[in-house]
């Protein structure tokens, strides 16, 4: 159905162009005079020095979530390669040594420059292995290769900042408060 | 020879060579407009603007300036860029187009009179200077005629270029600058008529007589405003470098300091005209409602209110230093410390201006008191109080003259550009149609009310 815009005609004062072009430079002059007046209230920051805060719940570089004794919770089932629209996500799957877990990935690299960080693989995984909730938007690399992420850099996330009473996350990497899986795995860690 | 030399005493041949260093008043401007265009559009559209540029301080650390550094990097950077030339152009006039603006603003401003004429006595004569470096009858005329002649910077360019590009930015300059010109002069014609002369001093003493010319003729003003600013080819009027038409117009193929010459004829050029509008329309260098006679009888106080005027402006910057500092110590910024030690080298500065000018202040307005000869039944003065007085009018001048760089400023970076038959439409179907209505109506009032 095409939906019709009406718009209001312009009466002949706006038409003269003079008084709405006076009003257009009393707006420009208000965010001059904010610039110079109250220069701490600009919504841009001075970047590299001071970084602008970023939401959890944005989209950032992945982390793989951990085990309590350390090891990724990924089941390599590929659910997250297959629901790629980048196709950036490799897997391969091996045997495990545990007899309770039947798939473990050998190798799990995601290509942050083919990444449209979607998020769809998150969406994807079965066992909330994969997360993007890092906070980490720019990475720099002297060279192409280096943006893709293997399992080791995934796995390494250092959640300075992660808030300590989200009872949605277990803290990770190492995952102590997470005593449900303590339990279930009948393990001490640390 | 010698008899033109002799006809002047010597002081007033030392101060007519020294009114030539006004010619690089305008060049100063390009140092106060790029950083006030660069950091103003900024502020309007939100952002901070370039502030990165810095002057490594041995032994203190990195000051900024808030920017006014990047004048100097920019410079730096054209200036040892190559300058580099296409194949197939007019190497003559590809070479010269650039340099006939920058040098027309050299001599556009010797019209421009930068104070009252002086008149003091000095070895048992009375001496009269005047204003202006080139002390003519023509007065505007001559300037309107140079300033038209930057257009030529334009037009041989965008010829001497061979690109279509560059050819159709000169054809539309040139087309601008004929349409304008004719506004431009019919606006300022009612001025004229009401002063009753070509020479702006005078313009400037009618005003200073009667009203302001921003009252005594308002809608010139505005036109003649508008039309400046087509003049000079700066939005909402920049149909002749169009960037989304014409790449960029009649420099598109010059480089390095070739189009820095450009750049920098057409800020001196906005520098010019905010001069010539503030001359012609807001009262030159008179102050309002404050008569030169009481400037000169009471100059000690005047020179201490000047001062004080100074501290004023000195403390208002010192608050908002004071409001960034405050804020700069509660943010996270990581070059923090770098740039309250910038900072606080500012407040010592400001705090040790405030008290220079309150002392200057004060002790002008108690020790200096002209004293005044009576020849032919005219006030006249000792040297000091005319250069004194002189000093106030060049800053009265100035001040009004950067209001309207900023107004320039402003109304780019608040409207958009017109297209090329709506400036064409507005020059030659509005424009010149009001300004022609405004000379009838003042030549009717004028007669009327019993002007010149």
């Amino acid at each position: 159905m095409v939906r019709q815009v009406k718009q209001k005609p312009m009466n002949w004062v706006e038409r003269l162009y003079v008084f709405e072009a006076l009003r257009g430079l009393f707006t420009t002059l208000k965010h001059a005079l904010r610039g110079l007046l109250r220069y701490e209230t600009l919504p841009t920051v001075p970047y590299p020095e001071m970084k602008p805060e970023i939401p959890r719940n944005y989209r950032a570089r992945h982390r793989l979530m951990l085990r309590p004794d350390g090891t990724p919770r990924c089941v390599a089932c590929g659910m997250c390669a297959a629901a790629c629209p980048a196709h950036c996500i490799y897997i391969e799957a091996a045997e495990t040594e545990d007899p309770r877990i039947e798939k473990a990935p050998a190798r799990f690299d995601i290509d942050h420059l083919v990444c449209v960080f979607c998020g769809l693989c998150v969406e994807a995984c079965p066992v909330d292995a994969l997360r993007m909730d890092t906070c980490e938007t720019s990475y720099v690399h002297p060279k192409r290769d280096d943006f893709v992420a293997p399992m080791f850099d995934l796995m390494t996330w250092d959640p300075k900042t992660y808030p300590q009473n989200d009872s949605q996350s277990q803290m990770a990497p190492g995952g102590t408060l997470n005593q449900q899986a303590l339990d279930a795995w009948g393990m001490k860690v640390n | 020879m010698m008899e033109i030399i002799e006809s002047k005493h010597w002081i007033e041949w030392i101060i007519t060579i020294a009114k030539f260093a006004f010619a690089f008043v305008p060049i100063l401007f390009i140092l106060l407009l790029i950083p006030m265009e660069r950091r103003g559009a900024g502020f309007i559209q939100d952002r901070q603007g370039p502030n990165r540029s810095y002057i490594k301080i041995p032994y203190f650390g990195r000051i900024r300036l808030f920017g006014w550094v990047q004048n100097a990097c920019d410079g730096t950077k054209l200036f040892f860029k190559e300058m580099f030339a296409p194949a197939g152009v007019n190497k003559w006039i590809y070479m010269l187009a650039p340099a006939i603006p920058f040098a027309i603003v050299l001599i556009s401003p010797c019209v421009i009179p930068w104070f009252a004429p002086m008149v003091f006595e000095f070895g048992g004569q009375v001496i009269k200077i005047p204003g202006m470096t080139v002390d003519t009858e023509v007065g505007i005329l001559l300037l309107f005629g140079l300033s038209s002649l930057s257009a030529y910077g334009a037009v041989l360019a965008g010829w001497a270029s061979k690109s279509k590009f560059s050819l159709l930015g000169g054809l539309r300059t040139s087309a601008m600058t004929i349409s304008y010109e004719v506004c431009l002069g019919l606006c300022l014609m009612g001025m004229l008529l009401l002063a009753g002369t070509f020479r702006i001093d005078e313009i400037i003493a009618w005003q200073d007589a009667n009203v302001w010319g921003i009252v005594a003729q308002p809608v010139a003003f505005f036109c003649f405003l508008i039309a400046m600013i087509a003049e000079t080819g700066r939005a909402p009027f920049d149909v002749a470098e169009g960037e989304p038409e014409l790449v960029a117009g009649f420099h598109t193929e010059y480089g390095a300091m070739q189009f820095g010459l450009f750049y920098m004829g057409e800020y001196s050029h906005i520098g010019i005209n905010s001069i010539l509008v503030a001359c012609l329309f807001l009262g030159g260098y008179s102050i309002p409602f404050v008569s030169m006679e009481t400037v000169q009888s009471n100059l000690g106080i005047s020179l201490g209110v000047l001062c004080g005027v100074c501290a004023v402006a000195v403390l208002a910057f010192l608050h908002l230093l004071y409001r960034y500092a405050r804020w700069y110590k509660t943010c996270k910024a990581s070059n923090k410390e770098v740039i309250l030690r910038e900072y606080s080298l500012y407040k010592i500065l400001g705090w040790c201006a405030v008290v220079v000018f309150a002392v200057l202040g004060v002790l002008s307005a108690v020790f200096i008191h002209p004293e005044v000869q009576m020849v032919n039944g005219e006030a006249v003065y000792g040297i000091g109080v005319a250069l004194g007085t002189a000093l106030i009018q060049i800053l009265v001048l100035l001040v009004k003259a950067v209001f309207f760089c900023w107004v320039w400023i402003w109304v780019r970076w608040t409207l958009p550009r017109f297209r090329y038959d709506h400036v064409m439409h507005l020059g030659w179907k509005i424009l010149l149609n009001i300004a022609i209505l405004n000379l009838v109506v003042t030549a009717i009032a004028a007669k009327l009310l019993g002007g010149n």
